[in-house]
């Protein structure tokens, strides 16, 4: 599995720790989460203003996602056949070389020495921008967070926020080095100023570049059309500008009809972002026809599977009804401690660490169905119900049953387990513990460091009672 | 109505305060509370841990001595929720005990629910002089329901005031096993819980869940804040509170 050699997943403790001691990191975090929640709650609330019902709604997209992914084999058929009626060419990948892969071939046959490219986290899956930059061909993210990513040389921290992890001093820094001019002071008053300033970077690439690359939010079967969920206008530029146009995605992205896709945009950008719809929607269909004005000469889509297949008919299928909307890490107190580079893999927060181990190996991502509070903040705002928590938590299952776990928690839980089963002797040991306990707590009942749990000490105090335990002294109230 | 009061592990060894609050708490509204006395764990450590047989083994000790009672109550969402949401689904394909996981499940709450649903208590037998903020836990919450009950009856205490904090039903970072897996994940996360608890500026910070309070409390104190008290709702509807 390419993937594999990607992935720093095994690394999330390590990192972990730095990211919570990085206050740059910290303060960029705490800015944004509150945005994400509230926007998200407003425009979840206004769904009542146009007469809808948020869980009516969550269960009819639900629904739509199961239908699709019971006869995927068919849609995707369907899809191809009509795509290719329309003029577009649809080619298929296994994994992510194969898709790096096909682009450059693809890129080669046109004479390609420039790609656009809006937002697409499958490129990312695949390190399509190694490939192309190995290949001699220059790929621009024009997407204004992976813009800025591309120019610091990180990958994205948030599906729909690629760059929500630096701060305007950083971007500042970035752009001053890349636009070649002095570091200025900034404030959030700049922001505007500065997006212009990138936009007019990126319009050069937009009229230079030989070929656009897009992912798509949803493929629809019935048309054979992409369809593109955006704020900034970069994906119709990318789109439509360059004479060829490449469309990588998923095969789980896609929907029966147009109807689907009406009813799935409900939900998407109210969920992503609280708007009730995105800045642009736009349908792609096919090639540029006779009195077309403006778009691709060639249209092909690389459909990709990357370690989908495997999960339909799985216990995690339900997994695959993911539209994207990145409500699970808005949600997320352990995705807003650390941002989502921690998560070591394209995907972070509850969804991606159900993905990371299924898409790169259960055995090279451990700790990530674990880092979680299993709060289910992530599964009570999904707009798809997907059940994330039950998902991590079957994959903890997974790691028990194939022996994955350290030896060192399979004999503590079991010696704990031993023990629980034994009420006598677990009474007489809880009465030690809390005894111990109790001696070694100060004057004001509380531990400072306690070397069983250094971890929990480390951040907190641990306050105990007094020396006994509550059967201890239940039994001697029932005797007096 | 006889009913048996489970106090939870964590409660035995960390606050018995809390289980004998529950205790006086039920008896004083008329119930006859017994402690079945085999109790131990509910088994949740091992099913958070991924490990369905051990969970199985000390679940299955569970529904045994909790039979035979009209209702179960404990004094937490967290394991309330383990009986009533996990055990059913840990024998949903078992022939034996899964009527048996059932059954009990039906019959098992959490305290304030039960005070305020079951029983739906007139009034409560305490005094608190001042002002209180609610921490909603998340197995409570989302896997219970339970918002309304704990205010409900909290609105009932003498004296008491209830002052909201904002993201009250923000995860406090405890977790479980997440809190020494990843001690400072969880510290980050239960920092902007007492950033909440501040602001509020209520004199206690109240749950239903004692995992979350000794998480709260412990960062509290190390944070510096040696005045904010931080107690379970059993003791603060019992009288406990002032003291």
């Amino acid at each position: 599995m390419s993937a594999v050699k990607h992935s720093q997943a095994m690394h999330f403790q390590a990192r972990a720790g730095e990211k919570v001691r990085n206050p740059v990191l910290q303060r960029a975090l705490q800015k944004a989460k509150p945005l994400f929640v509230g926007k998200r709650a407003k425009g979840v609330a206004a769904l009542a203003d146009d007469g809808l019902d948020f869980e009516l709604l969550r269960t009819t997209c639900e629904g739509i996602r199961n239908r699709t992914l019971a006869d995927l084999d068919v849609w995707l058929d369907i899809f191809e056949e009509r795509a290719k009626a329309t003029g577009a060419e649809v080619l298929w990948a296994r994994d992510g070389d194969e898709v790096s892969q096909l682009v450059v071939d693809i890129a080669r046959r046109h004479g390609v020495t420039k790609a656009a490219k809006s937002k697409s986290m499958l490129s990312e899956e695949a390190h399509l921008n190694e490939a192309l930059a190995a290949a001699g061909i220059r790929p621009v993210e024009t997407d204004l967070g992976e813009y800025i990513v591309q120019l610091a040389g990180e990958t994205p921290s948030h599906i729909i926020a690629p760059a929500v992890h630096k701060t305007i001093e950083e971007v500042e820094a970035l752009f001053a080095r890349e636009h070649g001019r002095p570091v200025e002071t900034r404030t959030s008053a700049d922001i505007p100023a500065m997006t212009q300033e990138a936009r007019a970077v990126l319009r050069q690439h937009f009229l230079t570049a030989e070929m656009g690359i897009s992912g798509a939010n949803f493929l629809i079967a019935e048309t054979g059309t992409a369809a593109l969920v955006t704020n900034e206008g970069n994906g119709r530029m990318v789109t439509t500008l360059p004479k060829v146009h490449v469309v990588i995605t998923g095969i789980e992205k896609i929907v029966p009809t147009l109807e689907d896709f009406a009813t799935l945009m409900r939900l998407l950008p109210r969920s992503a972002t609280g708007q009730s719809i995105s800045n642009y929607v736009s349908l792609l269909t096919g090639t540029r026809q006779p009195g077309d004005l403006d778009g691709p000469d060639k249209t092909v889509f690389i459909l990709v599977d990357n370690g989908r297949a495997n999960l339909l008919g799985s216990a995690y299928q339900d997994m695959l009804r993911c539209i994207r909307c990145g409500a699970c890490m808005n949600h997320c107190p352990v995705y807003f401690s650390l941002g989502g580079h921690a998560y070591g893999w394209v995907y972070p927060g509850p969804m991606g660490s159900v993905l990371t181990p299924l898409y790169t190996g259960i055995e090279n991502a451990l700790d990530l169905p674990h880092a979680s509070t299993g709060c289910n903040q992530c599964g009570s705002v999904c707009p798809v119900r997907i059940p994330l928590p039950t998902l991590m938590h079957r994959l903890r299952e997974e790691q028990v049953e194939r022996g994955l776990r350290p030896w060192s928690e399979r004999l503590a839980l079991k010696a704990w387990a031993w023990i629980a089963g034994k009420p006598l002797l677990y009474r007489w040991l809880t009465r030690r513990a809390a005894r111990y306990l109790n001696w070694l707590a100060d004057g004001e009942g509380r531990i400072r460091i306690l070397g069983l749990a250094p971890e929990w000490t480390a951040g907190r105090d641990l306050p105990v009672a007094g020396g006994q335990t509550f059967h201890e002294l239940y039994a001697a109230r029932k005797r007096a | 109505m006889r009913l048996a009061l489970y106090v939870t592990c964590l409660v035995d060894l960390m606050r018995p305060s809390v289980g004998f609050a529950a205790l006086r708490l039920l008896e004083s509204a008329g119930c006859e509370v017994v402690v079945p006395e085999g109790q131990t764990c509910c088994g949740q450590p091992a099913w958070s841990a991924g490990n369905r047989a051990l969970s199985a083994d000390l679940a299955k000790k569970a529904i045994a001595e909790l039979e035979g009672f009209d209702y179960v109550v404990i004094p937490s969402g967290s394991c309330t929720d383990q009986i009533r949401n996990v055990y059913p689904q840990l024998f949903a394909a078992d022939a034996h005990w899964g009527p048996r996981s059932r059954a009990i499940a039906e019959r098992t709450y959490e305290l304030t629910t039960f005070l305020a649903d079951v029983l739906k208590l007139p009034a409560v037998p305490a005094k608190f002089e001042g002002s209180v903020t609610y921490h909603d836990s998340c197995k409570g919450l989302r896997g219970l329901g339970i918002k309304r009950q704990p205010r409900e009856l909290l609105m009932k205490v003498n004296g008491l005031a209830l002052k909201e904090m904002s993201d009250c039903e923000e995860c406090c970072g405890f977790g479980g096993a997440f809190s020494v897996k990843f001690g400072d994940v969880s510290t980050r996360i239960v920092d902007r819980k007492c950033d909440s608890i501040a602001a509020a500026g209520a004199d206690a910070v109240v749950g239903g869940d004692l995992g979350c309070l000794m998480n709260i409390e412990g960062r509290l104190r190390r944070r510096g804040d040696e005045t904010t008290r931080v107690l379970h709702i059993a003791e603060v509807l019992a009288g406990g509170g002032n003291s």
